[in-house]
């Protein structure tokens, strides 16, 4: 088998008129993903001038305005068009494959809302040179935000972009949601569905119920900004702390919506290269179910130091607390799958135990977070900054290069290289722990986030200093790795259909697939189809 | 009375050795069962997928342990509600970028003193936007919203600087918007309050009359003085404080000539400008004000 570009497969039309038009789901997951990995690289650079700034105390390299600006695009970026965007992408163009469909429910909307989620980003870049970037930080907290503090059209843009962008994935949610409850294959009950299916599932319920906060308070942002609204505006009866509520009514399901699907992507590989099924399927996919549910109910853990009742206090605390048992519960059972089966620490195993590993302490801090006389000592610090970053870096970041060194053989047809892969792993790995653990130190010691500089007397300089040669680690790390995706694209080894001994219907067809997904499906009678067909000696019970 | 400073850091002790067993724990048998599991030692994997007891074990085991952890928060919290009697009142306001202190009739900025082992309750506002009053050893954070007043209670065991830091991003200078709170001794501090609330000696300086002739009046206030500004810090006792622009610059005779000569150069964004003075009348004025003991 050879493997065959994707554009190959389409009839008639230049590529770049193709690429425009096409409502084909593995193609508009690439592109999905395509504009997930340009975003990630701008939230990437943008990252790396925050870290040369910070790198020495009292240092002029960029002034406060800039600095605002970076750090607020910054989060933008990688949270809503980078992350969100290449797990949708990756969803698009496996969902359908994992089910057994020949694409999603509506593939027209499904290119609707790819574009309208990169004209989202590409009008929030546009204020770079339309009068400045917004520099009030992602979550924008009026009266900062509004217009007499950031008059100039910065919040605006931020205002824009996010409602079009948010316009995408919420129709992207509807459409990801009705693929997977109304086109599985004959025999996928959704008792049987994939865990990576699931998850996506639970995750676009998720943004179902999320994004429309968000649109709403940004609407409402832009009311009292240029209509003369008073929403937030203390001055005028209208109240700030409004807006943090709605924000963080989206904002905190908004993390989960950023790693369940990695969770999905994890709970995929880890049992392929455990040889193995997952242990306590029911029990992973019902603790997604939990987080969902208690995920809109913890919002105001963001807020402890706003003033809240007891009442609101202890609410939020318990709640908070109690979704770290569900969690838990999946790393408990990822584990658990790998006690008896036969360890092949492959790269994307070798990235799903580093998700893993890096997971439990962004877990950890969280539930610190969650206790409430220790939460006022380490919000708004670069404690929050560090927890964070282990959640969204160590977490979601190694998990979906998991995804990338499993799914990319499916996708191109060859495997990425294994050499450069654990270069690529080790390299990271120790990046982000040079780059994260040391400021979980100096936001105890008073250092407060979005400081655009520091003064000497108070030593937080060294750590800041290895900090940022740990970013400079992770810079060299994703040169690796896009060494490896050009490298592999052009002369990886050939995968065949089937390069890690899978389970689940997207290794049943070639690689790349062709544009109807499958000439002939394997029964579905369990939660492993391709093993079944595989070990007709050894299927598992139906 | 405890200090909230302390029951937090026992807190932290606790949740943290909590934490760290955990981790210990959880990653260990991570790397145990890679290890032990490794395709090189193991030839035919097991098959089996669940275990429903195992599982409502890991899931009551965290819960109770989190039901725990929620107890000792709970205590916590009651002891720095409860146990803290406030002995004196302060009110706090947040400025983009500096603090305003007032104490009954006295105004101060950026330097709080309070005195060692009373426990003050600080009413916080905000002039502008959100801010963050934040001084790590002596408690955990309190946002200064505007439209609403928040309150923090602070308790000082020894005396000693404690230094501190806007912790809600308010716009440019958020960096530097530190605060410095002073314990001291309780007739040290009677000494300080007394000296603070005495308006400005006459000085009849040549410094004192170029500040009053520019725009520094319509800003700042000094009392005793025509200078009644409110919009920028109150520098009736400016000299006796530690520092300048909110904690950019140590506060000495020749700082202040460089801070006037040109705020934005340490302090980028900050609303103070540039005042066109000569080299002579900058001299009088940072004279005039290092005086103002």
């Amino acid at each position: 088998m050879t493997a065959v570009p994707l554009w190959v497969l389409r009839p008639g039309g230049s590529r770049a008129a193709g690429w425009l038009r096409t409502v084909d789901h593995k193609e508009i997951g690439v592109l999905y993903i395509g504009m997930g990995a340009a975003f990630f690289i701008l939230g990437g650079l943008e990252s790396l001038v925050i870290r040369a700034q910070l790198a020495t105390p009292e240092a002029h390299l960029v002034d406060p305005e800039l600095y605002d600006q970076l750090f607020t695009v910054h989060g933008v970026t990688m949270i809503l068009l980078a992350v969100v965007p290449l797990l949708v992408g990756f969803a698009n163009y496996l969902v359908p494959l994992m089910i057994g469909a020949p694409d999603v429910a509506y593939p027209r909307l499904n290119a609707l809302s790819f574009w309208l989620s990169l004209v989202g980003g590409i009008v929030l870049y546009f204020s770079w040179i339309a009068g400045g970037a917004p520099d009030a930080g992602w979550f924008s907290y009026p009266p900062l935000a509004g217009r007499s503090f950031a008059p100039s059209p910065g919040v605006d843009y931020y205002i824009l972009g996010l409602a079009v962008n948010g316009a995408g994935t919420i129709i992207g949610a509807i459409n990801l949601t009705a693929t997977i409850l109304l086109m599985r294959a004959p025999g996928l009950r959704v008792s049987r569905l994939p865990l990576f299916v699931w998850m996506v599932l639970v995750t676009s319920i998720l943004i179902l119920g999320a994004y429309p906060a968000l649109s709403a308070a940004l609407v409402m942002l832009f009311v009292d900004r240029q209509l003369g609204g008073h929403f937030f505006d203390p001055t005028a009866s209208g109240q700030p702390l409004l807006w943090q509520h709605l924000f963080w009514f989206f904002g905190h399901p908004e993390v989960y919506i950023m790693i369940l699907p990695v969770m999905g992507m994890v709970s995929e590989i880890i049992p392929v290269f455990s040889a193995k099924p997952i242990f306590g399927y029911r029990f992973v996919a019902a603790s997604s179910v939990a987080i969902a549910f208690l995920s809109f109910g913890v919002w105001a853990h963001h807020m402890f130091a706003v003033g809240l009742s007891a009442f609101e206090t202890f609410f939020f605390a318990a709640s908070s607390m109690l979704i770290a048992v569900p969690t838990g519960v999946k790393i408990f059972n990822w584990i658990a799958t790998m006690v008896g089966g036969r360890i092949r620490l492959a790269t994307p195993m070798l990235f799903a135990i580093g998700f893993i590993a890096m997971f439990i302490i962004g877990g950890l801090t969280g539930v610190s977070l969650a206790v409430v006389p220790l939460d006022l000592e380490t919000t708004d610090t670069y404690f929050v900054v560090a927890h964070l970053h282990y959640v969204l870096f160590g977490g979601t970041m190694l998990g979906f290069f998991a995804g990338v060194y499993y799914w990319f053989p499916k996708m191109t047809g060859r495997l990425l290289s294994e050499r450069l892969g654990r270069w690529h792993f080790w390299t990271t790995f120790v990046g982000l722990n040079v780059t994260f653990l040391p400021m979980h130190w100096v936001g105890i010691q008073g250092m407060a986030r979005r400081m655009w500089t520091y003064a000497a007397d108070t030593g937080w300089g060294p750590w800041n200093f290895v900090e940022s040669l740990g970013a400079a680690l992770l810079a060299v790390s994703m040169l690796v790795f896009a060494a490896n995706l050009v490298r592999s694209i052009r002369a990886g080894a050939i995968a065949g259909d089937d390069p890690w001994d899978g389970f689940t219907l997207e290794w049943a067809t070639t690689s790349p697939p062709p544009p109807e997904n499958f000439r002939s499906l394997p029964a579905v009678t369990g939660r492993r189809p391709l093993w079944d067909a595989k070990h007709p000696d050894r299927r598992d019970a139906a | 009375m405890r200090p909230p400073a302390e029951s937090i850091g026992n807190l932290a002790v606790i949740v943290g050795a909590i934490a760290l067993l955990i981790f210990v724990a959880v990653e260990g048998a991570l790397v145990y069962v890679v290890w032990r599991y490794r395709a090189s030692r193991t030839t035919t994997p097991a098959l089996f997928e669940g275990h429903t007891r195992l599982e409502i074990a890991w899931t009551a085991i965290p819960a109770l342990t989190l039901v725990v952890v929620f107890a000792l928060m709970l205590g916590t919290l009651g002891e720095i509600g409860a146990a803290l009697e406030p002995g004196m009142r302060v009110r706090a306001v947040g400025h983009q970028w500096w603090w305003e202190f007032t104490y009954g009739d006295v105004v101060t900025a950026n330097e709080m003193h309070i005195p060692v082992g009373t426990a003050v309750e600080v009413d916080l506002l905000s002039a502008d936007v959100n801010h963050s009053f934040w001084v790590p050893e002596l408690g955990g954070k309190i946002d200064m919203i505007p439209g609403q007043t928040n309150h923090v209670r602070l308790l000082a065991r020894r005396a000693g600087v404690y230094e501190g830091q806007c912790a809600e991003f308010c716009g440019v200078e958020h960096a530097w918007m530190r605060i410095r709170v002073v314990a001291e001794p309780a007739d040290e501090f009677a000494r300080w309050l007394a000296a603070q609330a005495a308006p400005a000696a006459a000085a009849a300086t040549d410094g004192e009359r170029v500040f009053m002739a520019n725009t520094c009046v319509s800003c700042h206030a000094i009392r005793g003085t025509p200078a009644t500004g409110r919009a920028g810090p109150d520098l009736t006792h400016v000299g006796a404080r530690a520092t300048i622009g909110a904690g950019v610059l140590p506060q000495s005779v020749a700082d202040l000539r460089e801070w006037l000569a040109d705020p934005q150069r340490y302090k980028p964004g900050s609303l103070m400008p540039r005042v066109p003075l000569s080299g002579a009348d900058l001299d009088a004025v940072a004279a005039y004000l290092a005086a103002l003991r």
